[in-house]
């Protein structure tokens, strides 16, 4: 019960903290400028 | 349940990663701090999860990632000189199938170590792959502590939810590892840009402080008692009301006591007298055994190089004395110290390599922390508080490190990690001037970035 209990909130934490660092567009470069990468915009 | 559960968040991490490959790094570091595989039951006990991600987080780094000004640092020289030589001892070892057996995860560690730095380009990076290291480890940490305060507690049979007692999953490490992450954990709350500065992170953040400090208690280890001194003699270099932080600590220390278990105080006792105590005098032998075994073997006898010691213990009371001339003897004793591990089986190259490494980096964290201290900028001024928090997390392991064999540990090497990505950060972004010639008094100055 414990055990299940740390490792459903762990892993609530850590899919939270992936999912606003992926909105996050400072993540690849700082200031959140984007780049050309294969012809497109990556956050386009 | 648990395994779908399982798979299914790392099927999410993946197909975040397909827009932001670093998010492929940060479900790396995860695998290999919480090993979910072996916590999984049928469907990803089955599958090389770490190298599934390792090869992501690599082909994401080489076809997306901006490498603009990369450098390779000297610690990661340092770090691939020591991956070659671990690997040249492992091919003259002692015991070559025991050498092979550690060699296959060490390499691994290594190698993802000296590649991370390349992909900690940006502040967020940064801030982010100590944010997964915190708290994957908090699904132990969490676990152990909640077993504690109900009584679960003791040293080998604290179940932090896996009961092999290997990797972080291992008492005395659990133990320095929980306690030498305390500063970042409190860097997070105070300078964390992921989640908001709110009273939930706080709230949050002191809980899962107070868990780390409750493991070293619910696995009756002493290292642990050490490092929480340690960390709480650390916390006085940059508090700003020294007598204030010292009372604080001792009102605190003085509710505390009277909550310990009666086994953790008497454990606790044997610190001053640790002749009398087998376990303390047997380490003391192992450790006599391989200064003399590097002496006749200077290039160390490859990993698990312990295996061939024979060792007679001499147990004695806590002044010193011979009891009732009470002689033991053992063999194949561990190393219990990182120091002697890597002295015992990679030999004095090894051992300089590693310590150089260790060195180098409190010293280039102390380089930054000194530079960025008076820094006034939002964007500057959360570097000094990381050195620093890095560098005491750093410190904390190098003591708990002296009485556990935990050389290799990935969890530390991904600290380092960070800490070079730190520092090739700033070098990067801001570069200092040049110094003037001689004779001219320029101050050197950051470049803003």
């Amino acid at each position: 019960m414990i055990d299940t209990f740390a490792l459903a909130l762990a892993h609530a934490l850590l899919a939270l903290t992936a999912w606003r660092l992926f909105k996050r567009k400072d993540l690849d470069h700082d200031g959140g400028e984007t780049r050309v990468v294969w012809g497109r915009r990556p956050d386009a | 349940m648990h395994d779908l559960a399982l798979l299914g968040f790392l099927l999410g991490l993946i197909l975040l990663g397909l827009r932001k490959p670093f998010i492929f790094v940060l479900g790396y570091a995860y695998v290999d701090i919480v090993s979910p595989q072996r916590l999984s039951y049928y469907l990803l006990n089955s599958l090389q999860v770490s190298l599934i991600f390792f090869v992501l987080a690599l082909g994401g780094f080489l076809a997306m990632d901006d490498k603009k000004g990369t450098r390779l640092a000297g610690r990661q020289v340092l770090m691939i000189l020591l991956l070659l030589w671990c690997g040249f001892t492992t091919l003259t070892a002692d015991f070559p199938a025991a050498a092979a057996e550690k060699w296959d995860w060490v390499w691994k560690a290594l190698l993802f170590a000296i590649f991370l730095p390349f992909t900690l380009r940006t502040r967020l990076r940064i801030e982010g792959l100590l944010l997964f290291m915190v708290v994957s480890a908090s699904s132990m940490i969490v676990t152990g502590g909640i077993k504690t305060v109900i009584g679960g507690g003791g040293y080998g049979t604290l179940n932090l939810g896996l009961s092999d007692n290997s990797g972080l999953y291992e008492g005395s490490t659990i133990s320095t590892v929980a306690i030498a992450i305390i500063p970042t954990i409190l860097f997070l709350a105070k300078y964390g840009t992921v989640f908001p500065r709110d009273w939930k992170v706080r709230l949050y953040s002191i809980a899962l402080v107070f868990a780390c400090l409750l493991i070293p208690i619910g696995t009756v280890t002493r290292t642990g008692l050490i490092c929480i001194g340690l960390v709480a003699i650390m916390g006085l270099r940059d508090s700003k009301r020294r007598l204030l932080y010292i009372a604080g600590m001792g009102v605190a220390l003085a509710v505390a006591i009277p909550f310990l278990p009666a086994s953790y105080t008497e454990r606790m006792h044997t610190i001053q007298g640790y002749q009398a105590d087998e376990s303390a005098s047997t380490r003391v032998a192992v450790w006599g055994w391989t200064w003399n075994y590097v002496q006749s073997h200077p290039a160390g006898g490859g990993f698990n190089a312990y295996l061939g010691n024979h060792i007679k213990i001499e147990l004695k009371d806590a002044r010193g004395q011979p009891i009732n001339n009470q002689v033991e003897y053992d063999k194949a004793r561990a190393f219990h110290s990182a120091y002697f591990e890597m002295l015992g089986e990679q030999g004095f190259p090894g051992f300089f390599l590693w310590a150089a490494l260790h060195f180098t980096s409190l010293f280039r964290l102390e380089m930054l922390r000194r530079r960025f201290r008076k820094a006034q900028g939002e964007d500057e001024q959360w570097i000094a508080p990381l050195a620093t928090a890095l560098q005491h997390g750093h410190i904390i392991y190098l003591v708990g490190s002296l009485f556990i064999g935990i050389a290799f540990q990935p969890f530390v090497y991904m600290m380092i990690a960070s800490e070079i990505g730190l520092d090739s950060y700033v070098k990067r972004t801001r570069p200092l001037k040049a110094r003037p010639p001689m004779g001219q008094t320029v101050a050197m100055q950051a470049v803003p970035a």
